[in-house]
């Protein structure tokens, strides 16, 4: 079954189409990644899915925001930098309408795994860089959804997080939930099960790691290869 | 730091427990929104000198500085001197007269000029006054000589003193005058600029993204943004109220609870529009400007300070819209006057009339999408 999905999406900011008839389809379970330049359309994309954005044309899923089995991670900071970790984290999951007690063991999980424990009183705004993108993680998984949208969630973060992030996702993975990831990196996206490269607001390609690797070294060979 | 392992065959996550009490799960977002809007606001020290600091500021040069009791208007005598007049100026109160006497009137239109004094009264060889001259630049200064002069002729005519009572208001204090219509621009301040920039700040930091992912909907989050500005607006006209009352002298002489009552009308307008604003400002500064650009014709045009029926229709039809002319109305009546609502139903009625069509205007412009 189809957890994730973008029919025929276009999406135009004015006279720029960022988006020009994309076709993605997430079956349940599955860790796909979406991986291309600066501007490609991956962010919009994911909003579109989020349902953030209006399509122009196409049909998405879920497409419609506040779905409580909809975890979005959005790419930079989000959150309330006068309130603190704990007061975010309590804001978010009251918004997802969690009792106090499931609350306290999703938060109490998340944070270990994000190592910001000892943070808890801090205000989000001294966090550094990489410790507010965790944060963002942790307050989109709150609710436990079974579909995760993940927009470059590693960016600015230090390569242990991103390792810890990486078992997360992973984790998230094996325990069922459908996650598309949108990635500059290409070396992460190597661990997806499939992989659909994102050029100029289309799909230039799209399959299995190995599949877009074919004789190249790497997937990003393979993709300068493509798109030059 | 690892993540606690959890069995690989425990398959797809199932959705958590909500909270226990939450049958209606739309007020415990409400509630949530509500509460971390007040950690906000407490933490953010800006926004505390707002609620607190500009309706002090406000109500001290209202009530202290900008006064309309014009005193020491400078006056000369011109050709001659004359004791009696010196005297009757004097007695007054409101004159203060040179000592030396200008020798003609090109003389006094000179002083005029130049600022020494504002009125030059030429006297006969008897000592009588032929002519005054007023400085007209001064609006204030010019209609309350001429209207002092005039008594004070009148006082000494053989005519029967005409007794005049004025009422609601009997020493004609500009501070029992401007201090209800005080309070409608302390609200305003609060109601029309904090919702605005709340709103606006939530969107330039990006916050509002987080907030559209969740399940919180359109009119909770606009019902959660606006609650804590009413609190405090409400808290704000207490404050006036006590200040007003122990500074000044101004009391409530009408129903306290009708005054609270039109207030939420109003603020609940004021509100809207503060909600509109934010829907068309992309930041912080934008906001700001808009709310000036709102603000000053609530100020300058709801009868606050000139009255309605001296404006050409042309700009009155204005003022007929902004919610501060029928409150600057109720608050003079409720607090001056002492009315109930039978003497306010028209200001009611369009109050509430304001405050559907601007919050449903608002409603209709706040999107939970980013486009």
């Amino acid at each position: 079954m189809i957890e994730i999905l973008a029919e025929g999406v276009v999406k135009a900011f004015g006279r720029t189409r960022v988006l020009d008839g994309v076709d993605v389809a997430v079956p349940g379970g599955e860790l796909w990644g979406v991986v291309g330049a600066d501007g490609a359309g991956k962010t919009t994309l994911l909003r579109c899915i989020a349902g953030l954005l209006q399509v122009d044309a196409g049909r998405v899923l879920p497409g419609r925001p506040g779905q409580s089995r909809l975890g979005f991670s959005q790419q930079g900071f989000h959150l309330y930098p006068d309130l603190t970790v704990d007061e975010n984290i309590a804001f978010i999951g009251r918004l997802y309408g969690l009792d106090r007690a499931t609350l306290q063991s999703s938060a109490e999980e998340l944070l270990a795994f994000a190592g910001l424990r000892d943070r808890r009183a801090s205000l989000a705004g001294e966090l550094s860089g990489g410790m507010q993108q965790k944060l963002t993680l942790v307050c989109s998984l709150l609710h436990r959804p079974p579909i995760l949208l993940l927009d470059e969630p590693t960016t600015g973060v230090d390569p242990l997080s991103r390792l810890e992030f990486w078992d997360l996702v992973e984790h998230l993975h094996v325990r069922g939930s459908t996650v598309l990831f949108a990635s500059a990196y290409f070396d992460e996206v190597e661990r997806c099960d499939r992989v659909v490269y994102l050029d100029h607001g289309q799909v230039a390609a799209a399959g299995t790691p190995d599949e877009l690797r074919g004789a190249h070294a790497t997937l990003e060979e393979a993709f300068l290869e493509l798109t030059s | 730091m690892a993540l606690a392992q959890t069995p690989v065959d425990d398959a797809a996550p199932a959705p958590l427990p909500r909270r226990a009490g939450a049958s209606r799960p739309g007020l415990q977002r409400l509630w949530s929104l509500v509460r971390k809007e007040f950690i906000e606001i407490r933490r953010d020290r800006r926004t505390l000198a707002l609620i607190v600091g500009v309706p002090l500021l406000l109500l001290v040069i209202f009530g202290y500085a900008a006064n309309f009791e014009v005193q020491h208007i400078t006056t000369e005598l011109v050709g001659h001197d004359s004791m009696p007049v010196r005297q009757a100026l004097s007695a007054n109160g409101r004159f203060a007269v040179r000592s030396q006497v200008a020798p003609d009137t090109a003389s006094a239109e000179s002083d005029i000029q130049h600022g020494r004094v504002a009125v030059a009264i030429v006297l006969d060889a008897q000592g009588l006054p032929s002519q005054v001259l007023i400085d007209g630049s001064n609006l204030l200064i010019a209609t309350t000589a001429e209207r002092e002069l005039t008594a004070l002729q009148h006082g000494t005519s053989t005519a029967p003193p005409v007794h005049v009572v004025v009422l609601y208001n009997p020493t004609l204090s500009s501070t029992d005058f401007m201090i209800p219509g005080l309070i409608g621009i302390i609200m305003t301040q609060v109601a029309l600029v904090l919702t605005a920039l709340g709103v606006v700040r939530e969107r330039e930091r990006g916050t509002i993204e987080q907030l559209m992912i969740t399940p919180v909907t359109k009119l909770e989050l606009m019902v959660g943004k606006t609650i804590p500005y009413l609190i405090i607006a409400l808290f704000d006209l207490t404050f006036v109220l006590l200040v007003s009352s122990l500074l000044f002298g101004v009391h409530v002489r009408g129903d306290v609870a009708l005054l609270f009552g039109e207030a939420f009308l109003f603020l609940t307008a004021t509100l809207g529009m503060g909600l509109t604003i934010s829907t068309l400002a992309r930041t912080q500064l934008q906001a700001t400007q808009m709310s000036v650009f709102v603000q000053l014709p609530q100020m300058l045009l709801s009868g606050l300070i000139f009255p309605l029926a001296a404006m050409p229709w042309g700009v009155r039809w204005i003022s007929y819209l902004l919610p501060l002319t029928y409150f600057a109305a109720v608050a003079r009546g409720v607090m001056l006057k002492g009315v109930g609502i039978s003497d306010l139903w028209t200001e009611t009625i369009a109050l509430g009339v304001l405050a559907v069509a601007y919050v449903g205007f608002a409603a209709l412009r706040f999107k939970k999408t980013l486009d």
